[in-house]
């Protein structure tokens, strides 16, 4: 059985169109993150999928059932909301119970669900206080709690943890990574952060401007990111880019940048060839940066002077600047002693190397399709 | 956190915090004095209410105290009626006008479009109209209706003025409530409507208790709509009251009993009513 499906789904507010044909299946208990920049259309759409927001063109069903035409209280779902939405007149307990008393469920089911939740949730001693004397990690429990009473199919949530202080967000998202194995839920979770993503996702959805870019897993996203926007907005620190011509030169490309020159065998990469005189973007995480020169065919080697080193304990990241561009390495030794300015060669392996279209959808050019 | 902080805030104490050190007693002494003041004309009324009608003028000096202004008062079926009348059409009026405003508000607050937008703009341009100058026309159009010296020829000229009043209120009050307490609750099983009610109503309380009590003052306070649109069929007690003062003189001690009997409920609810007074219009 399915969980949620959407097909061709669009939203338009007058002329401007917030999310433009949006089509994803999402399976029995899947947990679906939809990320990307604040105004990308995330929210629309989850608010399309519970109901809240008509929905302009397209089909959204869940669990087999069209629900365009439903109300929100008969799609069976459940949402938390970014700002908590709890019921500020009434008491934990009937903020649980008021979903269940809707829907005429008997009062022992209701307290059996109750005591299920707030065991579940830890939320116990807070049953009979106001949402008023709730610290936010407690509020955002018991809206936890208001959904996992209801047992719904499909569980939403609009950017849950962006309230918390850095801490506590950590400490929820574990708990809600914890959540999905005792109520095992389909589930979609909106968040423009992408380490919220990587670590709570099965599948990732990564928006902007109302455009899906990719559906992945998270490893997926990360190793082929399917254009240098999602290239760029997963991993942390942010992937470098260069700016490098292409040449044939024999069995290689030659790519050649600001400060920056090397080689690249033809037949690992195919569709390079229809970049042959023009430009294309080189990309590289901070972490397949390595410290010294290149040894032999299967590595590519960047230098460049040390503008600044930022020093994490763990670890610490160099800014390198190469041609007019900075670059950043990652992971190197935090016990290393640098000075500003002096000669920092490093190197990468050609499989961790992108290569992105410098124009356009800037879509990747490893994929072969 | 801002619990603990708060509390100490409080704890330096309204005229602490305002001035501190000696100049705290120069803020006490004054705030006493400003009170005294706006008390003083409350305080002569009274004394004047309980004077017999020879000694108003001089009120200070004489020793009699007498009830007997009250009885009198009271005797007189208009100022009976126009008791019952004023507590009628106060009440009605303040649950017709939160009736209206309580929707129109959260409508205003919550929908846009062409219907909001046009009650929108035709509020903003009753509001501009000054007070006074709605008198002579309602007049006519309560004539004309013919509802002229009726409880409707009142009731319903104070309703549209609170509307075109009170629905900005409500608009404030129901834009300091979150709507997502009302997208939560019909997820939770309400319809649109049912969200209303139950949610955003509930948490709007506070500041709807506020605008009922000062309705509700200011209707039975009123003078001008009263005198205007009324005669003799539904006399209205500030109007009444005014009556004392006629051709063949005045008499200063039955209209100040009449005032102090008309006093009395404004007082009790401002009283009682402070404290929901006060937390409502906090924003
Ligand atoms: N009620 C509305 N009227 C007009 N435009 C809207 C409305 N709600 C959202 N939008 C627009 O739709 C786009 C997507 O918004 P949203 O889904 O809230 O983004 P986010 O990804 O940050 O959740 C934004 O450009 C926003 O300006
Ligand atoms: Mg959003």
């Amino acid at each position: 059985m399915t969980g949620v499906v959407l097909k061709n789904v669009q939203k338009k507010y007058g002329n401007v169109t917030a999310v433009l044909d949006f089509n994803l299946e999402i399976k029995d208990r899947e947990f679906v993150v939809f990320v990307g920049p604040s105004g990308c259309g995330k929210s629309t759409t989850l608010r399309m999928i519970a109901g809240l927001e008509e929905i302009t063109g397209g089909t959204i069903s869940i669990a087999g059932r069209v629900v365009n035409d439903l109300q929100p209280k008969d799609r069976d779902i459940a949402m938390v909301f970014q700002n908590y939405a709890l019921y500020q007149h009434m008491s934990v307990r009937d903020n649980l119970a008021f979903g269940l008393r809707n829907r005429r469920v008997p009062t022992a089911t209701i307290d059996e669900a109750i005591a299920r939740a707030a065991r579940i949730l830890s939320i116990e001693p807070l049953l009979d206080r106001r949402p008023r004397q709730l610290s936010g990690g407690q509020q955002q429990r018991v809206a936890l709690g208001r959904c996992i009473v209801r047992n719904p199919k499909v569980f939403l949530f609009d950017e849950p943890l962006s309230n918390l202080d850095a801490q506590l967000r950590a400490q929820m998202r574990l708990e809600i990574k914890e959540l999905r194995h005792r109520v095992p839920t389909t589930s979609i979770f909106v968040t423009h952060d992408q380490v919220e993503a990587m670590t709570l996702g099965d599948r990732i959805v990564v928006m902007k401007d109302g455009v899906m870019q990719q559906v992945g897993t998270p490893l997926e996203l990360y190793r082929t990111p399917a254009n240098r926007f999602v290239a760029s907005f997963i991993g942390s620190p942010a992937m470098n880019f260069v700016d490098m011509a292409v040449a044939s030169e024999g069995d290689n490309f030659k790519l050649s940048g600001e400060g920056l020159t090397f080689k690249l065998p033809n037949q690992r990469f195919p569709k390079l060839g229809n970049s042959v005189g023009k430009h294309v973007r080189v990309g590289v995480r901070p972490q397949h940066l390595r410290l010294g020169a290149p040894s032999g065919d299967g590595q590519v080697g960047v230098t460049g002077k040390l503008m600044v080193t930022e020093q994490l304990g763990d670890e610490q990241i160099l800014v390198v600047r190469v041609g007019g561009q900075d670059i950043r390495v990652a992971d190197v030794d935090p016990e290393l002693d640098f000075s500003t300015g002096a000669e920092i060669e490093t190197f990468a392996a050609i499989e961790n190397l992108h290569l992105f279209e410098q124009s356009g959808s800037e879509a990747s050019l490893l994929r072969v399709a | 956190m801002t619990d603990v902080s708060l509390a100490q805030q409080r704890s330096v104490g309204f005229f602490g915090a305002l001035a501190p050190g000696g100049a705290r007693i120069l803020f006490i002494f004054a705030a006493i004095g400003v009170c005294l003041i706006f008390a003083f004309p409350v305080f002569w009324l009274l004394l004047t209410s309980l004077r017999p009608a020879s000694e108003v003028f001089n009120v200070q000096s004489g020793s009699t105290i007498t009830i007997e202004n009250f009885f009198e008062v009271l005797e007189q079926p208009v100022v009976l009626k126009a008791l019952f009348n004023s507590f009628l059409i106060a009440t009605l009026a303040t649950i017709l006008s939160l009736g209206v405003t309580a929707t129109s508000g959260y409508m205003l607050s919550r929908f846009r479009g062409a219907i909001p937008n046009t009650w929108f703009s035709l509020i903003y341009v009753f509001r501009c109209v000054p007070y006074v100058s709605w008198v002579l026309p309602l007049y006519f159009v309560t004539i004309n209706l013919g509802i002229f010296d009726t409880y409707w020829g009142l009731l319903l000229p104070h309703v549209a003025v609170h509307i075109c009043f009170f629905s900005w209120i409500m608009k404030g009050f129901f834009d300091g409530i979150d709507p997502s307490m009302e997208y939560a609750a019909m997820i939770d099983g309400c319809s649109r409507w049912g969200a209303f009610i139950r949610v955003a109503l509930p948490a709007a309380l506070p500041g709807i208790t506020a605008l009922a009590l000062l309705c509700w003052l200011y209707t039975w306070n009123e003078f001008l709509f009263a005198l205007i649109l009324t005669a003799h069929e539904v006399p209205i007690l500030t109007v009444v009251m005014a009556q004392f003062v006629h051709e063949m003189g005045m008499e200063w001690h039955l209209m100040s009993a009449t005032a102090i009997i008309a006093l009395a409920p404004a007082l009790l609810i401002t009283i009682f009513g402070q404290k929901y007074v006060v937390q409502g219009l906090r924003i």
